[in-house]
């Protein structure tokens, strides 16, 4: 009967004029020592939502989080969040509008937020002595514009994967698992363009993003991907393979950046806008000279150029791992912050910046607090939303994310 | 404390200024301008609440209470939301620490000061330790929801002491005048509010603009108290907009005889009051120094020590000296020549003020929150 529905929706009007290409049927297990979705080779879609418990006791938290694996393994091997019932005479153990589909690389993240420990002052299902340091409070940045409403959460999900519908199918079922547990607080979807694997790709502004990353093979100097990522032995245990997340909606003012010449644009970023090699240089890849001088003895790489601002060997070796996408919320009214202080309807679109990282206070908070006040890329771009996640070590079959803490 | 790493990129700009500059103007470096060579970024303005738009410079003329001797204060006009007239900060740069801390943290609400506090380019400080500085209130970001505002009067340790407010003073704006005889003081203030209502659709342009001088009695160890307020100029155009929520008379300078300098925004010139320390009547708006040129929107103003007057554009990132024996335009400096705006450096500057020994100046970069030195 579900098949032969969907079926008829396929073979009806929903069936596209032009077959596109076939999400991969290939699975991303979920179980393992890490987390998936983390150093994952990147989905082209995303769809994070963070949640505000409202749940009575730890136990109630832990019920939903069994429940939360359990579907989020089953949704990741391409299947329904539940076993769908024969019974029409109740809501369908999934909401069915993925049937058919392959599982599109699906992962799915969790982590918790300081709200889980600590809300209000209140530790409300007593973990507040579970908190671990490297969870701090992010602190106030200089010119972020957060949104109450687009900022914070006790818990948050990251689905990414190659189909958007599959990314926001996964969000949806968990979500109806946590009625009366957790409520959804805010919720951004993303997209990565379909660049040819060898390319870098661009992000809205039009420059390669994610150059500099840390990969397995590092530079001299550099740390590995998995030192950048991975908290050890420092710890706590429910912790270690674990990582930190910081989410930062950031609106780009790309009508103001669009008006802005492309010479200028590579003195803001670093780096030339169509080959991505450092200013100085001639090939993406290669190191940024940031010693190099023009006759006059002024940087070729300004010191006021994003790429310097967050260099590692400028910042006492602090590395982050970015995992952004793209996002477009369409457009609204803004009063951009910068002269002319242009107003009106603007594209709300820009970067959901998503960073891992082993500790937050050597990663994103050391390299954002100098960068905050002297990035050139400031006068486009303002941080609207944020959090600070624990994303906890990976889960072993036969247990539930997180439950060494939950049962601690 | 803003990284060192960044001087070079001033240099930088400050090579590009100098070829703009001669781009702008063929001449032989003249005047104080055209001895400068560095820009310098000094500090970052924000402060800790996140305030943001820094307006008013002050070299500090005494050291009292939090403030030391040739420290540049700073207010700030817009709040960590970046809604203008919303600002309640004066933050301190000490040049001998190079540490910037907060000075004062005006509450937004003052039940004197009828709308509460924005606070703008009139600021100073007396020999007496006291600091006054003037509000432009808001409560959405725009003169929609305008006040009066004041001028708000504050100890050397940043406590709100008095308050000065009336039917004279309304909106409070340009970079004050002033004569510190200790005892007694006076200073030149801009009101660009009077009659200024919303910015939406094409907000006229308002001729009621106006210089007031304040006469101040200041007892001993008691704050200022207004002895007399006499209108020396009126008739400026004012007029609201939403982008940079009012434009107005801005820069006031005293020169010798008494004359007082007056950059009239709107106008596109500079105007001299004379008399303006003994005048007993309004001057209307005063004789024409100079008009147009390289002026674009002059907003604060200061008296070098040359006796030229240095002035800041408001629709570039230039600085324009002028001799105002002569009304000739000497020269213009590109101090801002940031391209993230057209042209560049627009609606960048604002506030402006000789450093301690005369040999340059500091002046703020409002899009990027920064205090910085031309020297």
């Amino acid at each position: 009967m579900i098949a032969a529905a969907g079926g008829l929706l396929l073979g009806a009007a929903a069936r596209p004029a032009r077959a596109a290409p076939a999400p991969t049927a290939e699975v991303e297990p979920f179980y393992g020592r890490h987390q998936a979705g983390i150093l994952t080779p990147q989905q082209h879609h995303s769809y994070f939502a963070t949640f505000d418990l409202v749940a009575k006791s730890r136990n109630d938290i832990a019920t939903m989080m069994r429940a939360w694996t359990a579907a989020a393994a089953r949704l990741t091997e391409g299947e329904t969040a539940q076993p769908i019932s024969e019974n029409l005479a109740m809501p369908g153990g999934d909401t069915g509008d993925t049937l058919g589909m392959q599982p599109s690389r699906l992962t799915i993240t969790f982590g918790f937020g300081p709200g889980l420990f600590v809300k209000d002052g209140k530790d409300r299902y007593g973990l507040a002595q579970h908190r671990p340091e490297a969870l701090v409070d992010l602190p106030a940045f200089n010119g972020e514009q957060l949104v109450a409403g687009h900022t914070g959460g006790d818990i948050s999900v990251q689905a990414c994967a190659d189909d958007p519908q599959v990314a926001f199918h996964a969000v949806r079922q968990l979500g109806r698992l946590a009625y009366d547990v957790a409520q959804i607080r805010w919720t951004q979807a993303g997209f990565l363009a379909n660049f040819p694997a060898a390319e870098t790709p661009r992000n809205l502004m039009g420059f390669k993003d994610g150059t500099r990353n840390p990969t397995q093979t590092p530079a001299p100097g550099r740390k590995s991907i998995e030192e950048v990522v991975w908290v050890g032995k420092e710890g706590p245990p429910w912790m270690q393979g674990g990582s930190y997340l910081v989410a930062r909606r950031i609106r780009i003012a790309l009508e103001h950046w669009d008006r802005t010449e492309v010479d200028f644009q590579q003195q803001v970023v670093g780096r030339s806008k169509y080959s991505g090699a450092p200013l100085g240089g001639k090939e993406e890849f290669e190191s940024p000279n940031f010693d190099r001088v023009d006759s006059d003895g002024n940087p070729v790489i300004p010191e006021t150029a994003h790429i310097r601002l967050g260099a590692s060997e400028l910042n006492g070796g602090a590395e982050i791992f970015r995992r952004a996408y793209s996002y477009n919320n369409g457009s609204n009214f803004t009063a951009e912050r910068w002269p002319p202080w242009r107003q009106g309807i603007e594209y709300d679109a820009g970067l959901f910046f998503l960073a891992y990282q082993s500790d937050p206070r050597n990663g994103f908070i050391r390299i954002f607090e100098n960068m905050s006040k002297l990035d050139a890329m400031n006068q486009y771009t303002t941080h609207v939303g944020s959090g600070l996640f624990a994303c906890p070590g990976g889960t072993p079959k036969g247990r539930y994310c997180g439950q060494a803490l939950l049962e601690s | 404390m803003v990284h060192p790493r960044v001087f070079a990129k001033i240099v930088s700009l400050a090579s590009l200024a100098l070829l703009l500059g001669h781009a702008a103007l063929a001449a032989e470096p003249q005047g104080l301008l055209g001895t400068l060579r560095r820009h310098s970024i000094v500090t970052s303005t924000v402060p800790s609440n996140g305030d943001q738009n820094p307006y008013a410079l002050v070299i500090a003329p005494v050291s009292a209470g939090k403030i030391h001797k040739g420290d540049v204060l700073i207010d700030n006009f817009n709040n960590k939301d970046n809604l203008q007239g919303l600002g309640t900060t004066i933050v301190a740069y000490t040049p001998s620490t190079k540490q910037t801390t907060l000075f004062a943290a005006i509450p937004r609400r003052l039940p004197q000061c009828p709308g509460g506090i924005g606070l703008t380019t009139a600021m100073t400080m007396l020999k007496s330790g006291w600091v006054i500085v003037g509000s432009l209130p808001s409560q959405d970001g725009t003169t929609r929801s305008k006040g009066p505002g004041c001028l708000v009067i504050l100890d050397s340790q940043g406590s709100v002491a008095s308050v000065i407010a009336g039917p004279n003073i309304n909106g409070p704006w340009g970079n004050m005048a002033v004569i510190d005889n200790g005892s007694t003081a006076t200073l030149f203030v801009s009101n660009t509010g009077f009659g200024v209502g919303s910015p939406d659709g094409s907000p006229p342009v308002i001729n009621k603009a106006t210089v007031l001088r304040v006469e101040l009695s200041i007892p001993d160890g008691k704050p200022p108290v207004v002895t007399k307020e006499t209108v020396i100029a009126s008739g400026f155009g004012e007029q609201a907009d939403k982008d940079v929520f009012i434009i107005g008379p801005t820069g006031l300078a005293l020169g010798p005889g008494g004359v007082l300098y007056v950059s009239d925004a709107l106008g596109n010139r500079i105007a001299a009051i004379p008399d303006a320390i003994t005048r007993q009547d309004s001057a209307g708006t005063g004789k024409d120094v100079t008009k147009d040129g390289l002026l674009k929107r002059p907003l604060a103003m200061v008296m070098a020590p040359n006796g030229h007057l240095l002035v800041t554009n408001g629709l570039n990132g230039q600085v324009v000296e002028i001799d105002p024996e002569t009304g000739k335009q000497i020269y213009a400096r590109w101090v801002d020549p940031n391209k993230a705006q057209s042209p560049p450096g627009s609606g960048d500057l604002f506030g402006i003020a000789m450093t301690e020994n005369g040999d340059g100046f500091y002046y703020v970069e409002d899009e990027v929150n920064m205090l910085v030195m031309a020297h």
